[in-house]
């Protein structure tokens, strides 16, 4: 407690003011008539009141009165301060008001028990929002990441209540730079003068070393926003540990722990537990911030569902991890004609060799043709089709279905693919038919044309041998985002987003004897790569909290999240489900179900605050000012008290002159 | 009904009506007169005098006994009561737990009486101690007189100071002197404090010419019992007298007094053959008025 707190208090000493002067209240009797007063003794010498306590209902009300006065007093004790807007000549003002709603905010508040971070950030702009007036425009933008505008500019202050009432708590990361950046976009385009944004936020960002965050920045008349950060007292030199993700491989589940700066997660266990809360295996801490926990269960039967971190800290949403399984051992069906791509050793054909090398942990099992029944796809993870002649219509539908539900397809187009039958055709893929042509001799792979798994090896495809190659339709080869070209810009290896599923085009055979492509190292990566894809379609899908997920061509898509159900957005034509929360996400997507995980960010686990210049959170920099007045409570106990002083006053008359009155009305009668 | 609606009715309530209610269910009775004449009931024989009714004079005694022989009848006749209403200012005390000022109380109890009287078919008069429009009501019966009655309780206001006025007592007597006749009943109702030393005798002395005298003695609860408490500074309503002292001081002298006044009025009245009545003003009417009318008879 502080001195002046302490000091303040002592002022309840001063309840023994009216106590005395109660004590020595000394009043002469008043006058009484009584017509037999003769009859009377006179005892003058007992003629005055004696010294004693009167009017105890009043005392009462005057002790209790100074007590609440000492407590008001005392205002560390009771929260008493209150935001509000100070206006400029009272002119209506433009209010950005930037919450912050990411995990950090759910830190207890260290000014009142039980009080959040966010909930106080939210009684603070309650408090703004009340000395708000007709005329005020308020927007509301939430800093949890990705920052978003909560509520647009508006006069109606009852829509803004409702917004700020709307917030709920998020394991989102922080984005207080974006968030600044659109609450000056706002109202930068509001016609007040008096423009200004309010930060209600820790101001831990995982960014403790950036640059400060009171850069005023300009509106959009040139006029700099200023950023007032009406909460200072949220920071909080606090730490936390969080489960980051938790993965099952056969009969361990590998978790993987990390700490804020400073903070050690040592002497915490970890512990796996299934759906029940039964636990199923536990593993120890060692030494350091972070690291990965190996989790041994008791069978390959076991269910794992969640992993839990032991002991208490900061925050303790993310103390929780659901334990994320591959459904099964995938398989990749691979149809490949063995007899003209044997190499001179014999064997399997070179591409199942180079996946066999690659030691992907999936099954490979070759089959002479596509298969032209749908279920005939459900093992599959993906497919890959090397220089195929074309597909028959029911091939061709089946396989539009596995794509569409999320399987990936290689395929490797040659001269067999180009002289496809009348009636095959490679469609969806392809919707034109390719062409096998000659290469020029100093045509190869464009080095620099590489992207994505191709960039580390795309070297040992210099001067790549071939003498003929596919060529696609030029609104086919538009379609296919290009992994790598040729030299001449045709597409080498191309991919595109078929439904849900991704299809792989390779414009060369995986024969040795068309050219020397399944010899070089890029061939192999070009592999890893697409089993990457495949394996990860596989899997429940994991992403940052707050990552939107999108799901382009769906048409009803249903999540239902941690705490329920979570509604989602369309977006140019494609659903779009954002996860505010860690945990695990049911989602049904045109009838298919799958399972994908909201992990927290790792730098949400750095408390520590942003750097802000003092005068951010003064009463000069935004305008405005924190001004310290009654708290409500106690005010309203003093004006209590003074009303029932006033009854008491004109009770204790109405007592006293009863008589009177009595009198006055005898003598009327 | 609560007692506050109780007092608000018997204060709001008309002087005339409340008294019908205390009236109602008391009745005085028959009383037979001194005086033998014409009557309807037989009341014995005397020796016939010449200048007797002829009428009267019984045949069969005659014809029996050559005695002549008048027979004589009692007659049923009326007595006047006399009310006499201090209105002094003391009457004007109400006091603390009291419904009414003891003016408003006795002013209830002299309409009632007038109400039973009236009914009887017995006339009434009306006189008063003192008083602000107390004017005095001659002797009469019949429906209007109550009306006169209690129109002039209405208007009779409680002022005057005994102790002054040394002579209110004496013009009161000498007015029922005049007006009351034999056989009169004389009702005095008074708080009897403040009253000249000589009142009781002068008061008394009313039964000497054969009338019946009875003194109510109307007091408020709190000149009866002295319930203050603490120091206390008390003003009379006539005279000048203002006491201070303390009320668990002062009380056991107080109500001691106040019972010697009460026995120095009850012995100067009874000595005479006058009744004495005590009454509180939160004592039922309507038993006042009994023990009243008791004492008449």
């Amino acid at each position: 407690m502080a001195f002046v707190s302490s000091l303040a208090l002592l002022a309840a000493l001063l309840v023994a003011v009216p106590y005395a002067a109660h004590r020595l209240r000394r009043r002469r009797a008043e006058d009484q008539p009584f017509p037999p007063a003769r009859l009377v003794a006179p005892l003058p010498q007992q003629t005055r009141r004696p010294s004693r306590l009167e009017d105890r209902a009043l005392f009462a009300s005057r002790a209790v009165a100074v007590a609440a006065l000492a407590v008001l007093g005392a205002t560390p004790l009771i929260r008493c301060s209150r935001l509000s807007v100070q206006r400029n000549g009272g002119a209506s003002v433009a209010l950005a008001l930037v919450v912050d709603d990411s995990m950090s905010m759910r830190v207890a508040f260290a000014g009142d028990n039980g009080l959040s971070r966010l909930e106080r950030a939210r009684q603070g702009a309650r408090q703004l929002l009340a000395s708000a007036r007709e005329g005020d425009a308020i927007a509301v933008v939430l800093a949890g990441a990705p920052a978003r505008v909560s509520l647009a500019p508006t006069t109606d202050l009852g829509a803004a209540q409702q917004a700020i009432d709307g917030i709920v708590a998020s394991d989102r990361s922080t984005d207080l730079e974006g968030a600044l950046a659109l609450a000056r976009g706002v109202v930068s385009s509001l016609p007040q003068v008096d423009r200004r944004i309010v930060l209600l936020s820790d101001l831990a960002d995982g960014h403790p070393d950036g640059p400060p965050l009171d850069d005023p920045g300009e509106g959009g008349g040139g006029a700099p926003v200023p950023v007032w950060i009406a909460l200072p007292e949220l920071r909080g030199d606090t730490t936390d540990c969080a489960l980051l993700r938790a993965d099952r491989r056969g009969i361990r589940v590998h978790v993987t722990v990390a700490c804020g700066p400073g903070k050690s997660a040592a002497g915490r266990d970890v512990v796996v537990e299934d759906a029940s809360g039964k636990a199923l295996g536990r593993g120890s801490i060692g030494h350091g911030s972070s690291g990965e926990v190996t989790v041994l269960l008791p069978s390959d039967d076991a269910v794992p569902d969640r992993a839990r971190l032991t002991g208490t800290d900061a925050i303790a949403s993310d103390d929780v991890a659901p334990v994320v399984a591959e459904a099964r051992r995938g398989a990749i069906a691979v149809v490949a004609d063995t007899s003209g791509e044997t190499v001179a050793t014999g064997g399997a054909p070179i591409v199942e060799q180079a996946l066999a090398s690659l030691r992907a942990d999936v099954d490979l099992r070759p089959i002479p043709a596509p298969p032209d029944r749908a279920a005939d796809f459900a093992d599959y993870l993906g497919v890959l089709l090397d220089d195929p002649p074309g597909l028959t219509p029911e091939q061709r539908h089946a396989f539009a279905g596995f794509l569409e539900r999320g399987g990936v397809a290689l395929v490797a187009l040659g001269s067999r693919a180009a002289a496809a039958p009348l009636g095959a055709s490679l469609d969806p893929i392809l919707s034109r038919a390719s062409a096998w042509v000659p290469v020029d001799r100093s045509a190869g792979a464009d080095l620099g044309s590489a992207v994505g798994p191709l960039v580390g090896s795309v070297q040992s495809l210099a001067d790549l041998g071939a003498e003929r190659r596919a060529t696609l339709d030029p609104d086919d080869a538009r379609a296919f985002e290009r992994l790598v070209n040729w030299t001449d810009g045709a597409p080498l290896v191309a991919r595109r987003t078929m439904g849900r599923g991704e299809a792989w085009i390779v414009t060369l055979p995986f024969s040795v004897d068309a050219s020397d492509l399944p010899l070089r190292p890029a061939f192999l990566a070009m592999l890893e790569g697409w089993l990457q894809v495949a394996r990860q379609r596989a899997t429940p899908r994991r992403s940052d909290v707050g990552t939107p997920w999108k799901f382009a061509g769906a048409g009803d898509v249903r999540v239902v999240g941690p705490q329920g159900d979570v509604s989602s957005i369309r977006d140019d034509g494609v659903a779009r489900v954002t996860p505010s929360l860690v945990g695990r996400y049911r989602i049904a997507v045109d009838g298919q179900d799958e399972a994908r995980v909201a992990a927290p960010d790792e730098r949400e686990l750095d408390l520590r605050p942003r750097p802000y210049s003092p005068a951010a959170a003064g009463a000069r920099a935004s305008g405005s000012r924190a001004s310290v007045d009654a708290s409500g409570e106690v005010a309203l106990v003093l004006l209590g008290l003074m009303a029932l002083e006033m009854g008491l006053r004109l009770w204790s008359r109405g007592r006293d002159g009863a008589d009177s009155l009595a009198m006055a009305r005898s003598d009327e009668a | 009904m609560t007692v506050l609606a109780q007092e608000l009715w018997s204060e709001l309530t008309p002087l005339r009506i409340r008294a019908r209610q205390v009236a109602q269910g008391i009745y005085a009775g028959a009383h037979r007169s001194a005086l033998r004449g014409a009557g309807v009931e037989f009341g014995g024989y005397r020796e016939y005098v010449p200048g007797d009714d002829l009428r009267w004079l019984d045949r069969r005694s005659w014809m029996r006994h050559q005695h002549l022989l008048v027979r004589q009848f009692e007659t049923e006749t009326d007595r006047t009561l006399c009310l006499i209403v201090d209105a002094s200012a003391s009457m004007g005390f109400r006091g603390p737990g009291a419904p009414a000022t003891k003016m408003a109380f006795a002013s209830l109890l002299a309409a009632a009486l007038a109400r039973i009287a009236l009914r009887g078919g017995d006339p009434v008069s009306l006189a008063y101690l003192a008083g602000r429009a107390a004017e005095p009501v001659g002797r009469s019966s019949g429906r209007e007189q109550f009306e006169r009655v209690v129109a002039s309780l209405d208007a009779a206001k409680p002022d005057g100071d005994a102790r002054v006025d040394r002579g209110m007592v004496d013009r009161a007597v000498a007015w029922l002197d005049r007006s009351a006749r034999r056989g009169a009943i004389v009702v005095v109702l008074s708080d009897l404090i403040d009253l000249p030393e000589d009142a009781a005798d002068r008061l008394s002395g009313l039964v000497s010419g054969g009338r019946v005298v009875v003194v109510v003695q109307t007091l408020s609860p709190a000149e009866a019992d002295f319930p203050f408490e603490g120091p206390i500074r008390l003003r009379s309503l006539e005279g000048d007298t203002v006491v201070e002292t303390d009320a668990e001081g002062a009380r056991d002298r107080y109500l001691a007094a106040m019972a010697a006044l009460a026995a120095k009025w009850h012995d100067a009245v009874v000595a005479r053959g006058a009744r004495f009545v005590r009454a509180k003003t939160t004592d039922s009417p309507a038993r006042v008025l009994r023990d009243i009318v008791r004492a008449v008879r």
